[in-house]
């Protein structure tokens, strides 16, 4: 409670909370014509403390080197967005038109994380970037796991054969075998598969 | 403005994507040739639901991100959700986030190392339990157990090759060399290669060489003398249209492994191989690639005519679970992992360039992707 009575003294500046300090760390592109609403998403993006880079006209090409690139919705998007669909590099903020209706085909196919519609409040614009930036991240951690589940079913076959190795080498039970694995990880400072290619590799040469 | 969607005589618009021209060109114009085939005998016969399905073919040029790039044209741009194509596991792995991401179906005509599983893709070429198991099994038998490996150096290879070690180790074989070259390698990039077999003697070269890079290996082969009587080279991957490149008498007596050759004889496969020779040229065999290219287009236009929609989500239910007659015989999509089940074949190759088959499967095999079933025993039983 008292957080909040410190902040009315200061009612121009956001809430601070983790996503707005993670926000200030943030290199941010803004592709948008320069009208007042232009205007103000530069502004009050530069009120987060972001890096924020101001690029009018559209270039053929946007930056990949970004966290977050804002661009406005035109024709032929996609074709200016420097990654392909599913393997993105920043998170993607679309702004679409007040007028014409905006294409919503073309807004899909840029595979944007949020959508900024004009006319847009100073509340929409902060909401959108937060939206964005936690959408993309969670793009990103299920790439990354779905990379490390393939590699995973990948090494449970060498633990599986290594298992197989000490239970007939050793007579050794299930269980031990396993925890002696894990052991040798451990101490050695290597992954439980690594361990596993190891002991498949010795008995090879060894047979 | 609206159409009713039965009653429009508007094509069928499919992308296809397959390089005809840089080093993989030898093979992936043949699987182009494949679909190609198909989509004229489907529009011949009246097309999908009476209209005809057009292909928009773009030349990624053997290079992967191409494939990428081409993927997200023919999706944005060209409106286009079902694709056919690749062949390198580099360039499906560029189309995968695209095809993914949009919502689209890659249909993949080629084998390849297995431990993948895209609700965006359907397979249509061998798992590693549908070549490797019998192939790594038949050598043992008839050749010995000490192998050689030789691969591109890209993904397939190297993981090809891991199936192919576990399954030698677990049979009381051995791997006595392993080696990788470019896809743009030489005839020379081979010597020093084939030296270290001369000294390390091995029973058999397993390659997984792909392209132009194939014929290479094989003539330096030839060239230093070595006989496929003793030592044959057996891949996943050359094939006829590798053979026809490299020379037939340089290829003779070399083993693949794979679901079709053009010599497996039946009716089917005649008539399929009699209007690939009427359409591209008497001179030119068909291949398990061709095959599986041709096959997945069928297929596709039977789901497409119960569908009557593009839409992956209406039409991949479709496929899902389908048969077919093949030339190689009785296909079925696997509902569970959306692989195919396919014939296992081993060939030898002939003086005419031809495989004669050693050895086949009595019915199609099941895919199996992540070789779930062979545990952790790969050993034969």
């Amino acid at each position: 409670m008292k957080r909040n009575d410190n902040q009315r003294t200061r009612p121009r500046a956001w809430q601070t909370g983790r996503v707005l300090a993670e926000m200030s760390q943030l290199d941010i592109v803004v592709a948008t014509r320069r009208d007042e609403y232009g205007e103000m998403l530069i502004r009050e993006l530069q009120r987060t403390r972001a890096k924020v880079r101001h690029l009018w006209p559209l270039p053929d090409m946007l930056p990949s080197e970004a966290d977050v690139v804002f661009c406005d919705l035109v024709a032929g998007l996609a074709d200016r967005i420097p990654w392909i669909p599913g393997d993105p590099k920043a998170a993607l903020i679309v702004i679409t038109p007040q007028a014409p209706p905006p294409d919503i085909d073309a807004m899909v196919h840029c595979a944007p994380d949020a959508v900024l519609h004009r006319p847009f409040t100073t509340h929409a614009i902060l909401t959108s970037l937060a939206l964005a930036r936690s959408h993309y991240l969670y793009g990103q951690r299920l790439r990354t796991r779905i990379e490390k589940l393939d590699e995973t079913l990948r090494s449970m076959r060498a633990v599986e054969r290594a298992k197989a190795i000490l239970m007939n080498t050793r007579a050794m039970r299930e269980d031990e075998a396993y925890h002696f694995l894990r052991r040798q990880a451990m101490s050695r400072r290597m992954s439980i598969s690594a361990v596993a290619a190891a002991i498949v590799d010795a008995n090879e040469i060894l047979r | 403005m609206s159409t009713c969607p039965t009653k429009t005589s508007e094509p069928w618009r499919i992308g296809v994507l397959f390089s005809n021209t840089g080093f993989m060109a030898l093979i992936e114009e043949t699987q182009l040739r494949g679909t190609l085939l198909a989509i004229e005998e489907i529009n011949e016969a009246g097309g999908v639901n009476g209209r005809e399905i057009v292909p928009v073919i773009y030349d990624p040029g053997s290079e992967s991100a191409a494939f990428g790039q081409y993927a997200k044209r023919l999706m944005i741009e060209d409106g286009v959700t079902t694709i056919f194509g690749c062949y390198t596991s580099s360039s499906r792995k560029a189309v995968l986030p695209v095809v993914e991401r949009l919502n689209g179906l890659l249909w993949y005509p080629t084998l390849y190392e297995g431990f993948e599983f895209s609700p965006n893709v359907i397979y249509t070429g061998a798992a590693p339990n549908q070549n490797s198991v019998a192939l790594c099994r038949f050598l043992m038998e008839h050749y010995g157990n000490r192998f050689y490996f030789i691969g591109s150096d890209y993904i397939y290879p190297r993981e090809s090759n891991r199936v192919m070690r576990e399954l030698v180790r677990a049979n009381g074989g051995e791997v006595v060399g392993e080696t990788y070259v470019s896809f743009r390698a030489q005839w020379k990039d081979f010597t020093p290669i084939m030296r270290d077999v001369r000294n390390s003697s091995p029973d058999i070269i397993f390659s997984t060489v792909v392209g132009d890079a194939t014929v290479h290996l094989y003539r330096s082969y030839a060239d230093f003398g070595f006989d496929p009587k003793v030592m044959p080279i057996a891949s996943l991957t050359t094939t006829e249209a590798e053979i026809r490149a490299m020379g037939f008498d340089v290829g003779e007596g070399h083993i693949t492994a794979a679901p079709y050759f053009q010599g497996i004889g039946g009716e089917r496969n005649s008539s399929f191989v009699a209007r690939y020779k009427k359409r591209y040229g008497e001179d030119e065999p068909t291949n398990m690639c061709v095959e599986a290219a041709y096959f997945q287009v069928h297929i596709f236009a039977k789901a497409l005519e119960q569908a009557n929609s593009l839409d992956t989500d209406v039409l991949r239910p479709m496929v899902l679970g389908s048969t077919f007659e093949a030339p190689q015989g009785q296909i079925v999509i696997n509902p569970s992992c959306a692989h195919t089940d396919l014939w296992t074949r081993i060939g030898r190759a002939n003086r005419a360039g031809q495989f004669e088959i050693v050895r086949q499967s009595r019915r199609p095999v099941g895919a199996d992707p992540y070789l779930v079933g062979y545990g952790r025993a790969t050993a034969y039983a």
